[in-house]
């Protein structure tokens, strides 16, 4: 049953886009929503019937395809309660965009809706890969469909946008490429050449088997392609272009979905695999993080174009994220999964807001736009509402893994209490935490333009007409807030009673964590793992390895 | 620096919680003002045009109050109570260390102090509720329900912030009460000034919040939890916190939460975003800005005052800022002309009253000067508005006078006098009492320090006296003399006004002072009045502000009951009780003693024994009172007797180059605002600009984009045929990968 959900996940996008291929092009907007819809409630199904949620145990274990035995690639999917999770966020925003799109896209619709049933197949992918080889051809994958989304469908500058947002991310991920297939020839060289892309096996062979020295370079190659995904201080820069350039609901994917696969695969991937680089570059990392958080919030104050403004505060949420995960313990990777989840949600639901005032206008520039409040009301209600989402106010989502993210990142210190070891503490969270301060700073900012003031409006549009030339109510109608409504009752859901989350991530996290603690305790004691080529790069001396044998 | 062993930190037991589920309907208490949010939000996105949403507010909340009465009434007094609701934040993982769950759930802690706080809050809640139905009748049908759902919501939070169980449940109502107070700030939303005030205060108070959140993670680190209950089992069984558990001891906690604290409560240095809320509807100015929410860091302190007491430099840090603020606040709201803003000033001033005594260790006339404060700066500020109200929103003092002999303004005025009463300190009011408590224990502590800080709050007191019958005397005395202010028009067209005003206010107020903006203010109003003047006469209230001032002002005058019977029947009055009662008795240095006073050390000498009275208690009520009394007579003087004189003496001052800064420094309230903008926020908006360049140019620019040009480069040399795009693309993805292969084949030649 389980398996036949599962595989119902990747078959039923793809079947979709085929059928919205072949289809009139009137029917294929009909096409994606049911389809979209019908993957929401079979990712609902699977949730449901998921026998992982407390032991963070990967469940189908048992659905594989042989591909290429001798290699050892097999098309084998499963997830863990973290991967169902991301699984619910991507089914739950699809038919979002989707039904957001109605109005906004009007030529060439069947090839961007069977575009957004590919990415949906591509992204479920990943989150369903227990093959290596599984996983980096679905994350490849994403790529092509938002290409196209946003070459085709995207603002005046789409084509840089989408070239720098295709190469850039290709070529990260070519390294973590690079590594996985490092991994495995290590691991055919350790086992008579036998060949597996077994994401578990690799891990438990990575962690163990390999040398300090190979897996800090395994991480660092690993580590890459997933920062620029995420992304990371200082490979963001691809992310305010594609997503002032993309079409709202690619935005709303870009933002929601596209990047948690950076944060999922360090999480799934990066971290269990090579534990040893993990630890050796934590506060290295975190220090970047820190950085990305305070840079993108400043540069979000100085922000005149709302979408922008939202696509740099992606970049400092994110630093949170990341933060949280690299605070190595439970408290923090809990906060952290959690807030990939919870961006995903208030985020996305911000370019939608952002998307139904660009329908009306023509414009995001906040020069141009204010005082909406008095002729949108019930749009500057979702607006604040998931300002204040995002903002990390209690209640909602975003504060749960906010907070669990900085109280992670505060009490990782080499004796502390939370848990497990480790290796940043109060003054991280100290410095980041100012990003709490920027963030309202600049959020509000934003409400206080585009909400609130005198009412200012462009010109030229007295009579606001879609490209369809049909007009859109002054205020929101009945299709949008049926868009937001749910977004909105999720988020004070989660807001209000995160506990069935946080329980069903602690498992899986601990099992991601496993090899950490010891390895901490011994990085404190020997002030390095990988001593002492690493350390400063000085020398070309061979590594010792320190006992990971 | 203050001598440790002159506080000794007392071992105290603060009794263990009692689970108490059958008290769970102490939850209605909260849950009722969030559904009178909902309807209210139903009522204003259906358009309802009438009074629903704040009937609706106004049951809700007297009937919150009711439920906060009963749970006063029926719960024994021997233990305070904790009440699981649900499970909140909170989950466990299997560790080593001794922390392997996160436990914060959705739990009410009930003593005596948390239901103190409770009884005003809420019943203040309601009383204002009320008077708000009228007062916000010229918006019906328009902003009424947004009004009323703010209200409500705030009632909800601030709840939460006073009955929650542990720190993360009160860090939801210390957002939650930041967030009704900035949608409340910004309830004029077209006005532009309105909207920067509301963003200032939110931002303000996130600093602060971060501050409470770190100390709530300390907290966490050290004794692995965030419950109050836990939390006091630890410190009154006297374990050491989890020793050196973390990089930050505990002695950083109250360092932390004090800063929370005066981020809400508007002490130095976060304390300029209060005289903005001003621009808030006057019953949010009542209720939250002065009677609740800024009261909450003196909550928050009192409730975690176990923790407190065990940092006697904490606490004297407390005692100095309360002090210093009490001060600055007084000698600006002196030179104001605004009278809500001179109320916001002397809130700051009474606030930081309220933590000098925390600091010297007098919770309960902490405790007590918040209660009779809310009662009496209440008032205050629902008397600025119903003048506000009857006169078209004119606020200058300049403008008004005599109100009380204008028809209908008999109540409003007489109810004002007495507030201004009990602000002032004089003898047998509430405010008298309170304020001395406080006072007494800073000469009574005999630390020499906190003999200076009384001091300076008997000079405060002086001020605070001068300052509040300046305004009684200009507005309500004297002669009958008024002017409309500007919302003589229809209300959005006052709105519109008012932020007409206000933009040149900021244009070219800031440097040329206010006489440009006043003489713009002068014209313009002239100009409406006459215009409007044959259809405009002020018109007083009716029985909803009436009443509700009515009810306050005998609430005001009651609260001193408690002080009537401490003091002369010398029994602890019952506010007294209650404070002992709670957590925020334990660990006072040495109370029982210094509030008493009979026994030891007070006949020694104390700083006030030049009166011959040996009592220092005594002697601090004869020189306060002296020194109100004094006080209302120099505001009598300048302000009703000879009003020019005041000006003169302005006039005298300023001409002076040696005096000239003094009214230039009180008028520009101390350039507070000025030196914020100059150090903080101009460097990090210029930052914000750099790093977006640097983004921009540097990052994006030269080292992606130059770098992608690098392949693009090499292809063409390789390709001199070919140099479309795409070729140049696969040249870089070609390069890229021969790149990584060669970087891999090394790793694995020297990693091996």
């Amino acid at each position: 049953m389980l398996s036949t959900l599962t595989a119902l996940l990747l078959i039923l996008p793809l079947l979709a886009a085929g059928g919205i291929a072949l289809g009139p092009a009137r029917t294929s907007k009909w096409i994606a929503t049911i389809a979209s819809l019908a993957v929401f409630a079979v990712a609902l199904a699977f949730s449901w019937g998921f026998p992982g949620w407390t032991d963070g145990s990967i469940a189908p274990s048992d659905l594989g395809l042989s591909v290429m035995p001798s290699l050892g690639i097999n098309l084998t999917l499963g997830a863990d309660s973290v991967g169902v999770m991301l699984i619910l966020l991507t089914a739950f925003l699809m038919p979002l965009a989707v039904i957001g799109s109605f109005t906004a896209v009007v030529d060439r619709q069947k090839e961007y809706y069977a575009w957004f049933m590919l990415l949906e197949a591509a992204m479920i992918g990943v989150f369903l890969a227990r093959d290596a080889i599984v996983f980096y051809t679905a994350y490849e994958f994403t790529l092509v469909p938002m290409f196209f989304l946003i070459a085709i469908y995207g603002g005046a500058e789409r084509r840089p946008a989408s070239i720098k947002f295709f190469l850039y991310t290709f070529l990260g991920s070519v390294l973590t490429l690079a590594g996985v297939i490092y991994i495995a020839a290590q691991h055919a060289l350790a086992h008579d050449g036998a060949w597996t892309f077994d994401l578990a096996a690799l891990a438990t062979f990575a962690s163990s088997e390999l040398s300090n020295t190979q897996q800090y370079w395994v991480f660092v190659l690993l580590m890459i392609g997933f920062a620029v995904k995420v992304p990371f201080f200082p490979v963001h820069t691809w992310l305010p272009l594609a997503h002032d350039q993309a079409p709202t609901a690619g935005s709303v994917i870009l933002a929601g979905t596209l990047l948690k696969l950076g944060t999922y695969g360090v999480y799934r991937i990066a971290l269990p695999t090579a534990p040893v680089g993990g630890v050796e570059l934590d506060q290295f990392i975190a220090v970047l993080c820190i950085i990305g958080i305070v840079h993108a919030a400043l540069i979000c104050w100085v922000q005149t174009d709302a979408k922008k403004l939202v696509a740099y505060s992606s970049v400092s949420h994110l630093g949170f994220c990341m933060l949280g995960l690299f605070a190595l313990n439970s408290v923090g990777a809990t906060g952290s999964v959690l807030y990939m989840i919870n961006h995903g949600l208030s985020t996305g639901a911000l370019f939608l807001c952002i998307g139904m005032i660009y329908e009306r206008y023509h414009t995001k520039d906040m020069a141009q736009l204010g005082g909406l409040f008095k002729v949108m009301p019930v749009w500057s209600f979702f607006m604040v509402f998931f300002t204040l989402a995002s903002l990390g106010l209690p209640g909602l989502n975003g504060f749960i893994g906010e907070f669990l993210c900085l109280l992670g990142c505060f009490s990782a210190e080499p004796n502390s209490v939370a848990g497990y070891p480790g290796l940043l503490g109060p003054w991280y969270a100290l410095v980041a935490g100012s990003g709490l301060v920027l963030a309202a700073m600049y959020l509000l900012i934003m409400l206080g333009k585009l909400v609130w003031g005198p009412l200012k409006e462009p010109h030229h549009d007295a009579h606001a007409t879609t490209q369809s030339g049909s007009s859109l109510p002054a205020d929101l109608s009945p299709r949008e807030i049926g868009i937001l409504v749910p977004l909105a009752l999720v988020c004070l859901a989660i807001g209000v009673y995160p506990k069935p989350m946080m329980e069903a991530i602690a498992p899986s996290v601990e099992k991601t964590l496993a090899a950490y603690p010891k390895l901490v305790d011994r990085y404190v004691q020997d002030g390095s793992l990988v001593a002492p080529r690493v350390d400063m790069g000085q020398g070309v001396a061979r590594a010792q390895p320190v006992g990971s044998e | 620096m203050l001598d440790p062993a002159s506080i000794q930190p007392a071992v105290v037991s603060i009794p263990a919680a009692i689970p108490s589920p059958e008290f769970a309907w102490a939850g209605l208490i909260l849950l009722l003002p969030v559904l009178a949010a909902v309807l209210s939000t139903i009522c204003g996105a259906r358009g309802v045009k009438g009074k629903l949403p704040g009937a609706i507010t106004s049951i809700a909340l007297i009937a919150s109050f009711v439920t906060t009465l009963m749970l006063f009434l029926r719960l024994p007094d021997d233990a305070p109570r904790t009440v699981h609701l649900f499970d909140w934040v909170a989950f466990a993982w299997s560790g080593t260390a001794p922390n392997t769950s996160f436990l914060a759930p959705f739990a009410l802690y009930v003593d005596s102090l948390t239901l103190l706080w409770m009884l005003f809050v809420t019943g203040l809640g309601s009383l204002i509720s009320i008077y708000a139905t009228e007062y916000m009748e010229a918006d019906v049908g328009k902003g009424y329900a947004r009004f009323f759902a703010s209200v409500a919501f705030f009632l909800f939070a601030m709840g939460a912030l006073v009955m929650g169980g542990n720190l993360i449940v009160l860090y939801l109502g210390w957002e939650g009460v930041g967030l009704a107070s900035y949608l409340l700030i910004g309830y004029f939303y077209t006005k532009p000034s309105a909207v920067a005030a509301a963003k200032k205060a939110f931002i303000m108070n996130r600093i602060g919040d971060l501050g409470l959140a770190l100390g709530g993670f300390l907290i966490w680190t050290n004794y692995g939890t965030v419950e109050y209950d836990a939390l006091f089992k630890a410190i009154s069984s006297g374990a050491a916190p989890a020793a050196n558990a973390s990089a930050w001891g505990a002695w950083a906690i109250p360092y932390c939460l004090m800063l929370g604290a005066f981020g809400k409560s508007a002490q130095i240095p976060l304390f300029v975003w209060l005289p903005d809320a001003m621009e808030g509807p006057t019953p949010v100015s009542a209720l939250i800005h002065a009677a609740t929410m800024v009261t909450a860091g003196v909550y928050l302190i009192a409730r975690m005052f176990p923790l407190f007491s065990l940092d006697p430099n904490a606490l004297l840090v407390v005692a100095c800022v309360g002090c210093l603020t009490a001060f600055v606040a007084a000698t600006i709201g002196m030179a104001q002309y605004d009278i809500k803003r001179v109320m916001a000033y002397s809130t700051v001033s009474q606030l930081g009253y309220m933590f000098l005594g925390l600091g010297v260790g007098t919770t309960f006339g902490a405790v007590y000067h918040v209660f009779t404060h809310a009662f009496f700066k209440a008032l205050l500020f629902l008397c600025c508005g119903a003048i506000m109200h009857g006169m078209a929103g004119q606020l200058d003092l300049r403008k008004l006078s005599g109100v009380r002999t204008v028809k209908g303004f008999g109540i409003i005025s007489w109810t004002f006098f007495i507030g201004c009463l009990c602000l002032a300190g004089f003898p047998f009011t509430a405010g008298f009492f309170s304020k001395d408590t406080i006072i007494a224990q800073a000469f009574a502590s005999g630390n020499p320090t906190f003999a200076w800080l009384g001091w300076v709050a008997l000079f405060t007191a002086f001020l605070t006296a001068y300052y509040t019958f300046r305004v009684w005397f200009r507005v309500c005395a004297g002669p009958q003399k008024y002017e409309a202010g500007d919302e003589v028009h229809s209300h959005d067209d006052g709105a519109h006004d008012a932020h007409g005003h206000d933009d040149h206010g900021q244009a070219h107020g800031h440097a040329h002072g206010h006489a440009h903006g006043h003489a713009h203010g002068h014209a313009h109003s002239h100009a409406a009045a006459h215009a409007h003047s044959h259809d405009w006469h002020p018109h007083g209230p009716r029985w909803a502000i009436n009443g509700v001032l009515l009810v306050i002002c005998i609430g005001a005058l009651l609260a001193a009951v408690p002080s009537y019977n401490g003091e002369l029947q010398h029994k602890p009055n019952w506010v007294e009780t209650m404070v002992a009662h709670s957590s925020a008795a334990s660990g006072i240095p040495s109370h029982e003693h210094a509030a008493h006073g009979h026994e030891a050390g007070a006949a020694a000498h104390h700083a006030l024994s030049f009166t011959g009275i040996e009592d220092v208690h005594t002697a601090t009520s004869v020189v306060a009172s002296a020194v109100g009394v004094l006080g209302i007579c120099v505001a009598l003087w300048f302000h009703l007797l000879n009003r020019t004189a005041a000006d003169k003496l302005r006039a005298a001052l300023l001409s002076n180059g040696l005096t000239r800064w003094l009214p230039l420094l009180l008028e520009n309230k101390w350039y507070v605002d000025e030196i914020y903008h100059a150090v903080f926020r101009l460097p990090s908006w210029f930052l914000g600009h750099v790093l977006h360049f640097l983004d921009k140019q540097l990052i994006d620019g030269l080292l992606v984009n130059g770098g992608a040009r690098v392949p693009v480069e090499l292809g063409r040399l390789f390709q001199p045929l070919y140099n479309g795009a795409l070729q140049g693309y696969a040249a870089t993805m070609a390069g890229g990968i021969a790149l990584i292969a060669a970087w891999v084949f090394w790793i694995w030649m020297h990693g091996g």
